[in-house]
């Protein structure tokens, strides 16, 4: 068979889920929208971030404590005199940067846990859901603000892994219900008699048929992810002020003189934050619907 | 030394109930099952649903935790999961009841018919879409449709899909579980002749799982009736069909429909006779469990079921 027999061939394939996925979220404009605004302020504060000097945003400027908005700071300062601009870019960089990698992180090992757990079944499964639920009942939030105070080098990499240790439990145990279900389908079975590597059947075979449940999951996680990081921020057990983030823009609320006077700290980030979940959500909840043909709009 | 031998299988799956979660009671799915296959031939399998068929099948390859009894393939033992090799996977295949979901939906012909292909042996690229498409060429599906994903096609066609799967390394048994019950008729007879040709192709063995007595007369060169986990009858095609011995046999023969409308009445009538006979003598051919006796040698190749006390 000549080569472009074979790419002709393959063009003419049936939709294939990302097709599905796409087709879903046109359908849904709102979804669209809340797409086409993530991408943008992700660009944004990617892109601009690069140009913007951490240390030199949250080096204090007592000359310049608490200005309100203007020509030299478009967003005005808070009580170091830090331009919240800068910080506001640079903390949804941090925010969203934790997220994502919390999301990855957790969702990584979790779905490696959940499908072995799963797919094995039996004493295995048992003991690994016994773990699962031991971790469930640490009480995370005393355990995070532990490891706070222990470890010197306090910065987004070390906090996603942080908070990535208690976040796996969740979709672990929903791939784990999935994966107990699929290997008892003929198609496992069928890969255990041609000689397959239980490996390859639990990577190979099974994920890619619950894949629209990872996708689906991990995005709406990364919703929740998002909002975890700007709470424990808020309660002063995320990031040190000399890491921003739009958790430690919000705490500045707390003072209830910065609250009451000084609206250009707080709002800009709550009002982002907000837009943001909304937005991560819509497309999530978008997914969901193309990963199940009866909900389906498109 | 016969090719395949099964001693004594049984295959029990526990009931677990009570605080604990202890095993309580066992469902015997395979009760003591023994036979002996010989190379090129083909053995059917009947029995109602229920009857421990499928158990039988799915124990030899592997699928099910055998209780107790020994399985040999070519002499050497592979009761244990762990003793069943890189060989034995190779030499023997299975085909599935249901085309629907034997096939990975995820997966393109090619990889599906490339998958044992892949396990078994290193071959380039190139090569192995080769050789898929050689496969498919025997089974008679368009060597053109390697990049369609398995719902693309109509369940026969999906079948002879899996068939080439279960072909691809060369195998020396395929235990067949009902392979033709989820198709049409029309299509079940060009899937079955199919099988009878490559059998001679290929020198296979078949392990013919089926409820379908005509199917059965039409494929096996031997057939054992099972009921209940245990097996009734066991003999040549000639044996059960001619001269059936157990009273569950009979009645299994005497169900089999006959279309021509003249014989209605005679069938009808051969029917209730025999339903008298087994009402009468169920308590002669099944114990107080309703369980099938051991198996009697009645001729070189017919065992059966008989009452203990003759």
């Amino acid at each position: 068979m000549e080569a472009t027999d074979v790419k002709e061939l393959e063009q003419a394939k049936t939709p294939s889920a990302i097709k599905v996925l796409l087709k879903e979220l046109y359908r849904d404009k709102l979804a669209l929208v809340s797409l086409i605004f993530l991408v943008l302020v992700a660009a944004f504060v990617y892109g601009l971030s690069i140009f913007l000097d951490q240390d030199q945003i949250v080096t204090v400027d007592l000359f310049a404590i608490n200005e309100p908005p203007g020509e030299d700071f478009i967003l005005g300062t808070d009580y170091g005199g830090r331009d919240v601009f800068g910080q506001l870019i640079i903390g949804t960089r941090n925010s969203l940067t934790i997220g994502i990698l919390v999301t990855l992180l957790s969702g990584v090992f979790g779905i490696a846990y959940g499908l072995i757990s799963g797919y094995y079944g039996g004493h295995v499964d048992n003991v690994m859901m016994r773990i699962l639920d031991f971790m469930n009942i640490l009480p995370f939030l005393f355990i995070i603000i532990s490891f706070v105070v222990i470890v010197p080098d306090y910065n987004t990499i070390t906090f996603s892994l942080i908070m990535s240790a208690f976040m796996w439990m969740g979709i672990a145990r929903l791939i784990r219900s999935k994966a107990l279900q699929e290997r008892e389908l003929d198609y496992a079975q069928a890969s255990k008699t041609l000689g397959t590597s239980n490996f390859n059947i639990i990577f190979k075979q099974v994920m890619p048929n619950i894949v629209s449940l990872i996708i689906v999951t991990m995005t709406l996680n990364l919703a929740a992810n998002i909002g975890l990081e700007s709470g424990l921020s808020f309660l002063g057990f995320g990031l040190p002020e000399s890491t921003p983030s739009l958790g430690t823009l919000i705490s500045y609320a707390t003072n209830p003189q910065t609250l009451e006077h000084r609206w250009w700290i707080w709002v800009p980030p709550a009002v982002l934050i907000l837009i943001l979940m909304l937005a991560v959500r819509n497309v999530g909840e978008a997914l969901k619907r193309a990963a199940d043909a009866r909900q389906r709009r498109g | 030394m016969a090719f395949l031998e099964v001693q004594d299988l049984q295959v029990y799956f526990p009931i677990k109930g009570g605080i604990f979660n202890r095993t309580v009671d066992h469902i015997k799915a395979v009760d003591g099952v023994s036979f002996e296959m010989e190379q090129g031939k083909t053995y059917g399998l009947v029995g109602e649903s229920g009857s421990g068929k499928s158990t039988t099948g799915r124990a030899i390859i592997g699928l099910e935790d055998i209780t107790s009894g020994k399985i040999l393939f070519d002499g050497k033992d592979i009761t244990d999961k762990k003793t069943k090799n890189k060989a034995f996977r190779k030499d023997v295949q299975m085909i599935f009841q249901d085309p629907y979901s034997s096939l990975n939906p995820r997966k393109r012909v090619l990889d599906i018919v490339a998958e044992p292909l892949r396990n078994f042996e290193k071959l380039s690229k190139q090569e192995e879409r080769k050789r898929v498409q050689e496969l498919l060429d025997i089974v008679n599906v368009s060597p053109d449709s390697i990049f369609k994903y398995p719902h693309e096609f109509s369940g026969g066609q999906r079948q002879r899909i899996g068939v080439a799967r279960a072909i691809a390394l060369k195998p020396k048994l395929i235990i067949a579980d009902e392979p033709v019950s989820a198709l049409d008729v029309s299509v079940q007879a060009q899937v079955l002749n199919f099988l009878k040709e490559i059998q001679s192709e290929l020198n296979l063995t078949y392990l013919f799982i089926s409820h379908d007595l005509g199917i059965v007369k039409h494929m096996c060169d031997n057939i054992s009736i099972m009921y209940k986990g245990r097996y009734v009858e066991q003999g040549s095609t000639a044996d059960i069909f001619e001269n059936p011995q157990h009273i569950y046999t009979k009645r299994l023969i005497a169900a089999i429909p006959d279309i021509d409308p003249k014989n209605r009445e005679k069938q009808f009538h051969n029917r209730q006779k025999v339903l008298e006979e087994y009402t009468q003598s169920y308590n002669d051919f099944f114990d107080q469990d309703g369980l099938a006796f051991q198996l009697k040698s009645i001729s070189d190749t017919h065992r059966v079921a008989l009452p203990q006390k003759g």
